[in-house]
């Protein structure tokens, strides 16, 4: 039989930096539970994701099977393995596609997933909403959520609170081929001395309340992606210099608006044209418009939220959640055509995806 | 003396040499400042760029967010890179090779690169009298490489080589270098050196502008709070930068020909009209300090004081025999 075909992956997509030690931590458990299970494990991080930036999505990946650790370190050794098993989604904004480093493009979630995988998305929205922006597949798969908000902490902290303990239950419950419950709880027992009765029962409440959907092949919704080509050396300009952005443009191959979780909205009404949303943005993503007004580029928007701190009339810039867009349309535009209707529309998004922003300060490890 | 001041807000230039779509974090100010530079320095400059976040998060596989022409130099290179292309300049120009017109060289370099091991390349250039600007962009560690503690980093932070121990609570022992101060000290021939923070955009802008028009070596150090290596949420860096201003810890300064001005709100911290805010307000925002007790706020806060209470050239330095 070909090595390969013994080798099971599961990748964990996370935003980086706020989650880079949760998705390490779920990966590092991962390793210890297979071997306890007998098999063979490591987990290693998807290498152009390194360094990482806050807000950027990065991946991590845990391989596992029945050939020997260095055998598996060599099958680990590429840039991403072509197909996994399971996906963890550590946060429900990056349903809607992630990119990485450029030369990707924006590339669907679960691009990589086998036939008959398992997709494990943290989220208090429900699965149907969930659906709805997860792309389509050709074939049958299987989807499941998991009820916990989001856990951002800082660098050097790590927010405990318990969704390592969920994911690891999550995991049991849909493919207890990769790690079985018994496992999981053994570990947790083993290697996590403080709360652990908390733990504990955070892997059953997972295990018990997983909400799972399979989903038929074409079920979801469309998501156009072509791998971009890439250039060879032959192609590439003397000393492999980089064409320059013309005058006027932007950089149209890395658009990076993936990295948001929420979005600048603008009431137009109530802008007093005061310039500094545009000059205080570090991602240059507002365009000054013909009576001057500031519109907004959202597919290179990061969501960083300087621009609704700096703002200075009360509610004019507000950042909303990114899980309530369809897509980048830029405000200025929807404002111009019906201003009536965009204060509406502006209402509506504004209703419930608004979250209070709590300074984050690390914990101090 | 400066035709061309920017005064207000509408003043300044819409057009960008320095774009959107880089891969730095959310929040980050640096990638502010090099939009803010490009944009004042306009379309007849190159920039060079030493090793570090700067050069890493904008040079994304065969894409670029660079308008202008820019060079990667390595970590230590910054200092030769901005001679030698100035130099070469001048050449092409003598010979005829290129029409003789005003093209700026711009060095942005981290703290690194820059302060710590690329100084002695930095000090070099700047004994000579070509047209160049080196711009230090301080995030006060080498945070794209995860963070390690540099000379810039400030007393007690927490970097992935000074971590709190059980121990010893604090590992980062030293207090954080002057640069400006050693540059107009050690090399008398330079016109310009300032101080400056993207929390205060006009002022930032001014002051490159400044620099490029007084020409020869001219200097830039500017703080940029920086999310991922601070651990602060990234909305949030405009009022750490101004935090860092109002608390006296990062004065703002220009050097013009020998004589000294005080900017923004630190001109008022020195004549004593704007009461310092306690440093502690700028410090507990951040995760890097997290591990602070009382004690370790009040040695920060002493050390400050002294800044202004003993320091012969208050918030710059001890010594005074540099300024006329
Ligand atoms: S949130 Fe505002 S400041 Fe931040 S990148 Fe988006 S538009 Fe720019
Ligand atoms: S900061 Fe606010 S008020 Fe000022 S121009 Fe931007 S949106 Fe308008
Ligand atoms: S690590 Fe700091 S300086 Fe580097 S890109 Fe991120 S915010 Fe900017």
């Amino acid at each position: 039989m070909a090595h390969g075909e013994d080798v099971k992956y599961v990748e964990i997509t996370y935003r980086g930096i706020f989650q880079k030690r949760l998705a390490k931590y779920i990966a590092e458990g991962l390793v210890y539970m297979a071997r306890e299970m007998g098999r063979s494990a490591v987990s290693f991080g998807r290498y152009g994701d390194s360094p990482e930036r806050n807000g950027v999505p990065a991946k991590y990946y845990v391989a596992l099977g029945s050939l020997n650790e260095e055998e598996l370190i060599g099958y680990s050794t590429r840039v991403e393995p072509e197909t996994v098993d399971v996906i963890v989604v550590l946060d429900d904004t990056l349903l809607k596609g992630v990119e990485s480093w450029a030369w990707q493009g924006v590339q669907p979630i679960n691009l990589k997933l086998k036939e008959g995988g398992a997709m494990i998305v943290t989220s208090t929205r429900n699965l149907e909403e969930l659906v709805k922006v997860t792309p389509a597949k050709e074939f049958r798969w299987d989807m499941g959520r998991i009820n916990v908000e989001k856990s951002f902490s800082g660098l050097w902290a790590f927010k405990d609170d318990m969704t390592m303990e969920r994911v690891w239950g999550a995991i049991a419950k849909m493919r207890p081929d990769i790690v079985d419950l018994e496992h999981v709880r053994t570990y947790v027992k083993e290697h996590k001395k403080d709360r652990v009765n908390e733990r504990l029962s955070a892997v059953e409440e997972a295990y018990e309340t997983l909400v799972v959907k399979s989903m038929a092949p074409k079920e979801g919704a469309e998501f156009k992606y072509s791998p971009p080509r890439l250039l060879t050396w032959q192609e590439m300009m003397e000393g492999a210099a980089v064409p320059a952005v013309p005058r006027g443009g932007r950089n149209e191959q890395f658009k990076r608006g993936t990295t948001k979780t929420e979005r600048p909205t603008v009431d137009f009404d109530t802008c007093i044209k005061c310039k500094l949303c545009w000059v205080y943005c570090p991602d240059e993503c507002f365009d000054e418009t013909k009576d001057g007004y500031y519109d907004i580029a959202y597919d290179y928007c990061v969501g960083c939220g300087i621009c609704a701190d700096v703002c200075p009339v009360k509610n004019c810039i507000v950042m909303v959640n990114e899980g309530r867009f369809k897509d980048y349309r830029r405000p200025y535009e929807m404002w111009k055509e019906d201003k009536v209707a965009y204060k509406s529309w502006l209402k509506q998004v504004r209703e419930g995806g608004v979250k209070e922003r709590v300074v984050v300060p690390g914990l101090g490890r | 003396m400066y035709k061309s001041i920017i005064k207000t807000m509408k003043d300044v230039p819409l057009e960008e040499f320095y774009t959107s779509g880089h891969r730095t974090c959310q929040g980050c100010e640096s990638a502010m400042v090099m939009r803010y530079l490009a944009k004042v320095a306009g379309p007849r400059t190159i920039v060079v760029g030493a090793t570090g976040c700067m050069y890493v998060a904008n040079t994304t596989y065969y894409t670029t967010s660079w308008v202008v022409p820019w060079v990667h130099t390595q970590l230590g290179g910054s200092g030769a890179a901005a001679l030698g292309t100035s130099a070469a300049l001048r050449a092409l120009m003598r010979k005829g090779k290129i029409k003789e017109e005003p093209i700026n060289v711009i060095v942005f370099c981290g703290d690194l690169g820059c302060a710590d091991m690329g100084l002695s390349g930095v000090s070099n250039a700047m004994t000579y009298d070509y047209n160049l600007l080196i711009v230090l962009y301080d995030n006060e560690s080498s945070a794209n490489t995860d963070i390690q503690e540099t000379s810039m980093t400030p007393y007690g932070a927490q970097t992935s080589f000074s971590r709190p121990g059980t121990a010893r609570r604090i590992m980062k022992r030293r207090w954080k270098k002057s640069v400006v101060p050693m540059i107009i000290a050690g090399h008398r021939n330079i016109r310009y050196a300032a101080t400056t923070t993207p929390a205060y955009p006009l002022d930032t802008m001014n002051k490159i502008k400044k620099a490029l028009e007084i020409g020869g070596p001219t200097f830039i150090h500017s703080l940029d709070p920086c999310p991922k290596g601070w651990d602060y949420d990234p909305m949030y860096s405009h009022e750490l930068g101004t935090l860092s201003v109002e608390t006296g810890l990062w004065p703002l300064y220009e050097f013009v020909d020998g004589k000294l001005i005080y900017n923004e709100p630190t001109k008022g911290i020195v004549e004593g009209r704007v009461k310092r805010k306690p440093v502690r307000e700028y410090l507990e925002k951040q995760g890097r300090f997290s591990h602070f007790t009382e004690e370790d706020y009040e040695y920060f806060q002493k050390m400050v004081d002294e800044m202004y209470t003993s320091w012969e050239i208050p918030g710059v330095m001890p010594i005074k025999s540099v300024i006329k």
